[in-house]
């Protein structure tokens, strides 16, 4: 018989389910805003149920085998959601951003006949699914689920540009569904069994085998290109810029870094017998993870799309992330997970604030925007949080994770990897707080003929009270400000271990406590010499303008938004992917 | 297994994704992603393939007797059902971006590009015209 705690697994996917059929179903006869009454309610108890469950996974992690078909004899034939501490916390994290999301939407559409609500609760479902399931086969399908809620969400608008980024977007994800599906059927075939334990076994008896390593090079592959990793990164800029703003939140928030928290648990409990996945792990992890963090950072620097320009900082923390995971340790995980949570609770903010511009100023031109947000400071004053807090203020869950994160890094000794990922989260720190100083204090030099963008006339729907889109907001950059960094630090070494099925570490290390110092300031100064470039003596311009044109206009030249492109870099990619693992 | 059932699915995966890389067309694109899709398919069904068995269909059969392993041709039903939920949402998206954009090459229909011509005229939709063109 299965016992209470492991009987509320089930629920957060299947309330969210449920809501999104009887919405379906009468849709037309509903009153104008209960689909978002119902939707925040889904939302509400998904993150209620999730935060329960983590509390009692707290003493292990607690399992729901569907149909009542639990193994035997180590034959396992049933699906089962396994769910540890740290994976109920995610779960429930993910249910607050829709709920605030919601709350930030309510309006955003009129006479939707409630197609938002469906998909984005439908989107939902998945992303709880894909954070408890301990099946591979089923970890692909919610993995398909979140892929085809978001395409159709990215595409909502119908316009010209939402459509393309839409198709990039599409052809790429499926692309790594592909893959996924591929990596699956050969584990599957080696190991005789879908269950994470159950392959996890077949993996430790196997050896040194190819199969094994092409398997794990086929799903990370696929991982990485949902977490948007270089070189798959391409389509996340695409489609972050053009979808609805309240779908953006949940882009970056936490769609991005999903993929990443799979990545982080299949190669932590699937392949951790795979001597040879382990130590390709490092070398592939914090390398692509140190060079996206510096790529996004400095793509996010170029862009006067702001929603574009967040979309390239979400690159560059999604590499931050990535690093973390390499370093395998339960410090570098650990600092992963909570950089997650405060990274998607920072990012939905943002995007938020983009939102409201939108909607208010009609535009989300940087430079066309210059000095249009006076009439709306306390979206100023937020930004300029946000933007801190991106690059690094020590203060918040962000701040907590960066720190852990760094002081795994630090204590393997990768220096270029730690430089890194201060560099990145500077540099998007720097976009940030630019933009902030130009829309809402006027700064920077007068446009003129620069104002008109070269990106669509868009505005989002206008009528909505600035105090119903801004509270949210406010909420997530509250609550990423005010979580107990003790709490944290003290349930994080268990929760982390039991993550990655490993014994229970001590105490996690921290980085230096002045590298968070020195990003913030990098990230003020580069926003500073921005805004003020031309005031400042020919000196300092000259040399930085001399080096920097070449390799800008080249990656410029790369980000093309053309999908021929990226099928051919996600090749590239995969073969790099293997040859490392062939190598090790 | 023999080697050739991973053969062609590497060579289809590869073809097809040498057709996207190529493309200058989004109908003949998706085809291209549907060839990339049956490579998974070959692949599955080449694994659970068992020589001299049945179908694991028991009605006329004894239990008991050699079948080939039913997961895999799971894997593929899903996998059938997928490709049909991407295939008609791409033509979908191809269909409104023609309608929209005039044209179905991707060189044209770049997101965030300067120089496309049309882009402010046509693109006027907020979330009402979105639910017009949802329903």
């Amino acid at each position: 018989m299965t016992a209470f705690p492991a009987l509320l697994l089930p629920l957060p996917v299947a309330i969210p389910l449920v809501v999104c059929a009887v919405i379906l179903t009468t849709a037309h006869l509903l009153p104008g805003r209960l689909p978002d009454i119902l939707a925040i309610g889904a939302a509400v108890s998904v993150a209620v149920l999730c935060a329960v469950i983590a509390r009692y996974a707290a003493q292990g992690p607690i399992v729901y085998w569907f149909g009542g078909w639990e193994p035997h004899d180590g034959v396992y034939l049933g699906i089962g959601f396994s769910v540890d501490e740290a994976s109920g916390w995610i779960a429930a994290f993910i249910g607050m951003l829709y709920a605030l999301t919601f709350v930030f939407a309510w309006g955003f559409f009129d006479r939707t006949h409630g197609h938002f609500h469906i998909l984005m609760l439908l989107f939902l479902a998945a992303m709880v699914g894909f954070s408890f399931t301990r099946d591979m086969f089923n970890l692909f399908v919610w993995f398909e689920v979140m892929s085809v809620a978001a395409f159709a969400l990215t595409a909502y608008h119908l316009a010209e540009s939402s459509l393309a980024g839409a198709i990039n977007f599409t052809v790429v994800n499926s692309l790594a569904g592909f893959l996924m599906l591929g990596g699956i059927g050969l584990i599957y075939a080696q190991a005789g069994t879908l269950d994470f334990e159950g392959i996890a076994a077949a993996v430790a008896r196997g050896g040194r085998d190819p199969v094994v390593a092409g398997a794990f090079c086929l799903v990370a592959a696929a991982l990485m290109i949902k977490g948007a990793i270089v070189p798959f990164q391409f389509w996340l800029a695409d489609a972050h810029a053009v979808a609805p703003s309240p779908v953006s939140v949940i882009f970056s928030g936490s769609m991005v870094s999903l993929g990443l928290f799979g990545l982080a648990k299949v190669s932590a409990v699937v392949f951790a017998g795979s001597a040879q996945v382990q130590q390709a792990l490092p070398i592939l992890l914090i390398g692509l993870g140190s060079f996206t963090a510096l790529l996004g950072g400095w793509m996010a620097l170029l862009q006067r799309h702001l929603k574009r320009m967040l979309a390239f900082s979400t690159i560059s923390h999604a590499g931050i992330m990535l690093a973390g995971i390499g370093a395998l340790t339960a410090g570098g995980t650990g600092g992963m997970l909570v950089y997650v949570v405060g990274h998607g609770l920072v990012k939905g903010a943002l995007f938020m604030i983009a939102g409201i511009l939108l909607a208010t100023q009609a535009s989300i031109d940087e430079i066309a925007l210059r000095g249009l947000g006076r009439g709306i400071w306390p979206a100023g004053i937020a930004m300029a949080l946000a933007g801190l807090l991106l690059s690094g203020l020590p203060l918040g869950a962000l701040d907590q994770g960066t720190r852990l994160v760094q002081g795994a890094l630090s204590q393997q000794g990768h220096g270029i990897a730690l430089a890194a990922t201060a560099v990145g989260a500077a540099l998007t720190g720097a976009a940030v707080l630019r933009a902030a100083g130009r829309i809402f204090l006027g700064l920077g030099p007068d446009p003129g003929d620069e104002a008109g963008a070269p990106s669509e006339d868009e505005r989002e729907k206008a009528n909505r009270p600035l105090w119903l889109m801004l509270a949210p907001c406010c909420a997530l950059l509250a609550l990423d400000v005010a979580i107990p960094p003790e709490l944290i630090a003290h349930a994080l070494p268990r929760a982390a271990a039991a993550f990655m099925h490993q014994p229970a570490a001590g105490a996690l290390v921290e980085g230096p406590a002045w590298l968070p110092w020195a990003s913030v300031a990098a990230g003020l100064a580069g926003a500073g010499y921005g805004l003020f470039r031309n005031r400042l003596p020919k000196i300092v311009v000259q040399p930085v303008s001399a080096t920097q044109s070449a390799p800008t206009r080249a990656l410029e030249f790369l980000h093309s938004g053309l999908i021929g492109d990226y099928a051919a870099w996600l090749a590239v990619g995969v073969a790099g992917i293997a040859a490392v693992l062939a190598m090790v | 297994m023999s080697v050739l059932p991973y053969a062609v699915a590497a060579w289809l995966f590869g073809v097809g994704l040498y057709g996207i890389a190529t493309s200058r067309n989004f109908i003949h694109l998706v085809g291209c992603l549907g060839v990339c899709q049956s490579a998974t398919y070959v692949l599955l069904l080449g694994l659970g393939y068992r020589w001299g068995s049945i179908a694991p269909i028991f009605y006329d059969h004894p239990p008991g007797t050699p079948a080939v392993d039913p997961v895999m041709q799971a894997l593929v039903l899903t996998d059938i059902v997928v490709g049909a939920t991407l295939t008609a949402l791409l033509l979908v998206l191809t269909v409104q971006a023609h309608k929209r954009g005039g044209s179905l090459d991707p060189e044209k229909l770049r997101p965030m590009r300067a120089g496309r011509k049309s882009g402010r005229s046509q693109d006027t939709s907020r979330g009402d015209e979105a639910a017009r063109g949802a329903r």
